[in-house]
């Protein structure tokens, strides 16, 4: 079921799980930031973020072995799948929720067409 | 309401002067559980202080369930704190409440004395009656852990019946059926089975979901309600959040339960369990961090009261950083399989017990003390107001560092005494004669100090706040009253 983690490698084990976390946070903040203050420019440096994200998982999927069974490796796929869409899926929850509020109008003007 | 700047019971409905009373227990606990985690850390780097008077064992159990217990009191008085406002009528049985109070209140002082004075007992069921029930975290005896459910199950009646004879709000329709888990989980961890592995199959019922199910809503109940208090926020947008948070946590905390079963004898498919939830844990984190962004934008961030709003974005962080980033960097099964019960997880639990629920506390008592004086002026340029920033400060600090610490001695026991020596007797002593780990504890020390001087500053600054103000509170626009439910 599970193949443990090489001495070698625990260092990138618990590094790149703490990238993943930090990278999926500044991706979330920067979407967010993007899309709140109406700064288009902001949005490459957030999936820039996500790629970090991304090679974070694969670092930790390499490191940790999850590669080598089938059930790891539909994890890793879920989880770039997940952080990616998250924050997106976030953002309109907030969008739905704002609506009637009288100053939510100037968030509404920063959305994407 | 009395003059502003004095304490005056005059200023507090029903239920809120309970929750002061409550408040006032879990300070003084939280000062229990600093001054035993300090014990207990020296006893690290002089391993014979206080030996055979105050045994190590003793110490950490009360710095433990000090914490449980404050943080307990802490959730039952902020509940307490906004029980009134929130239905619109007093408090039903507040007499039996406040009976309660006091009840809880002696048979914890109780279970302390028993800990301190008589510690251990001979192995037979009068020692779990009456001194210790042997179960790490809830170690308090038999006739305690039925006080324990009694009293919340007579809290639980006080809430109900509150909201049920007032308005039930979003807020306490969640809390209520909160309550109902918060009662009954307790009792998982209070039934005896000769099966060391079902027995923990069963504590961490207590342990896990206590924690990651019960106080993280509650959390999500108390944030709502500060945030409306100390920002205006519109209820309805706060309400659907909670709901949103609540499905969040559930979908991914409560079978996060499974990394907690990896390792204590639980059939396999439980690795894939953990791992899967585990991995899927920390994204509704990161999520939130998109609508904090959002609300700061939204709100411009001017409070009523702005040590309390300081609180609960620090708890927004400390839970993050806590639970999601130092939790994810040892959870799944291939690496826990060498941190689990190192250093690593006090460094984890440290940090996220602080971020995730200290910090929603101490913002409820800030709430607490600034209309216990009359509701007075909490905001910007607030009469010596370097107190509760220093406070918070050197508290962060000495928390950052005591986690750094542990995390640096973690990972030289993951290494040395499980990866290397594979676990065994000697390899644990082995691990705890490194220097990394010896010097972690050193740092540790210095930082637990430095964390003390912090509660003290946040001590007395939670006796003087708004003394010298003379100033009403800073009004928010509330734009619409409760929703009916």
């Amino acid at each position: 079921m599970i193949e443990p983690v090489e001495l070698a490698n625990f260092f990138t084990v618990f590094f790149s799980a703490a990238s993943v976390i930090l990278f999926g946070a500044g991706y979330a903040l920067l979407f967010a930031w993007s899309r709140v203050s109406a700064r288009p420019r902001l949005m490459p440096l957030a999936y820039a973020a996500y790629l970090g994200l991304a090679a974070s998982v694969i670092t930790l999927g390499l490191a940790a072995n999850l590669f080598n069974s089938g059930f790891w490796t539909f994890i890793v796929l879920l989880m770039l799948v997940g952080y990616l869409l998250a924050p997106h899926a976030v953002w309109h929850l907030c969008v739905g929720t704002h609506t009637d509020a009288p100053a939510a109008e100037s968030v509404k003007l920063t959305q994407p067409r | 309401m009395a003059a502003l700047g004095i304490l005056d019971s005059a200023n507090l409905n029903g239920g809120q002067k309970l929750a002061v009373k409550y408040f006032t227990v879990a300070i003084a606990l939280f000062a229990a559980q600093v001054l035993f985690g300090l014990l207990a850390g020296l006893q690290y780097l002089y391993p014979d202080f206080l030996y055979g008077v105050l045994d190590f064992s003793v110490n950490r159990m009360l710095h433990i369930n000090a914490m449980v217990v404050w943080l307990l009191f802490g959730f039952i008085g902020a509940v307490y704190w906004l029980l009134e406002d929130e239905s619109g009528v007093p408090v039903v049985g507040l007499a039996l409440g406040n009976l309660i109070f006091w009840v809880f209140t002696l048979a914890v002082v109780a279970v302390v004395l028993v800990y301190l004075l008589v510690q251990v007992g001979p192995g037979e069921l009068k020692s779990i009656w009456l001194i210790n029930e042997g179960r790490e975290y809830i170690e308090a005896p038999r006739w305690a852990d039925i006080g324990i459910v009694v009293c919340v199950l007579v809290f639980f009646y006080n809430v109900a019946a509150t909201f049920m004879k007032g308005r039930f709000t979003g807020i306490g329709g969640v809390l209520v059926l909160d309550l109902v888990a918060l009662a009954g989980l307790y009792t998982a961890g209070m039934w005896y089975t000769p099966n060391i592995s079902m027995d923990q199959h069963w504590w961490w019922w207590v342990i896990h979901l206590w924690v990651e199910a019960t106080w993280e809503v509650l959390v999500g109940c108390l944030l709502a309600y500060g945030l409306i208090k100390t920002m205006g926020v519109r209820r309805k947008i706060v309400e659907t959040w909670l709901y949103i948070e609540v499905a969040l946590l559930f979908g991914s905390g409560i079978l996060g339960l499974g990394h907690h079963y990896f390792w204590i004898g639980t059939p396999e498919y439980w690795l894939a369990i953990g791992g899967f939830f585990s991995a899927l844990e920390p994204i509704p984190l990161v999520a939130m961090v998109v609508h904090a962004v959002f609300d700061a934008g939204h709100h411009k961030l001017k409070s009523t009261n702005n040590p309390a709003l300081a609180w609960m974005i620090a708890q927004a962080f400390g839970n993050f950083f806590g639970a999601g980033v130092w939790g994810f960097m040892h959870t799944l099964p291939q690496i826990n399989l060498y941190t689990h019960g190192t250093q690593w997880t006090a460094s984890h639990g440290h940090l996220a017990f602080f971020g995730a629920y200290a910090t929603i506390v101490i913002a409820f008592v800030y709430l607490a003390v600034q209309k216990w004086r009359g509701n007075v002026w909490m905001s910007g340029e607030l009469v010596g107001g370097w107190k509760w920033k220093w406070a918070l400060f050197l508290l962060h600090v000495g928390m950052l560092g005591m986690t750094m610490a542990l995390l640096v001695a973690g990972y030289e026991q993951s290494q040395i005494e499980r990866a290397i020596e594979g676990s065994g007797w000697m390899g644990y002593f082995a691990g705890q004669a490194h220097p990394w780990f010896q010097q972690g504890m050193v740092w540790r020390m210095i930082s637990g100090w430095t964390f003390a001087a912090g509660f003290v500053l946040l001590a007395w600054d939670l006796m003087t706040i708004g003394k010298r103000e003379s100033r009403p509170a800073r009004s928010v626009e509330m734009r619409e009253a409760p929703a009916m439910a």
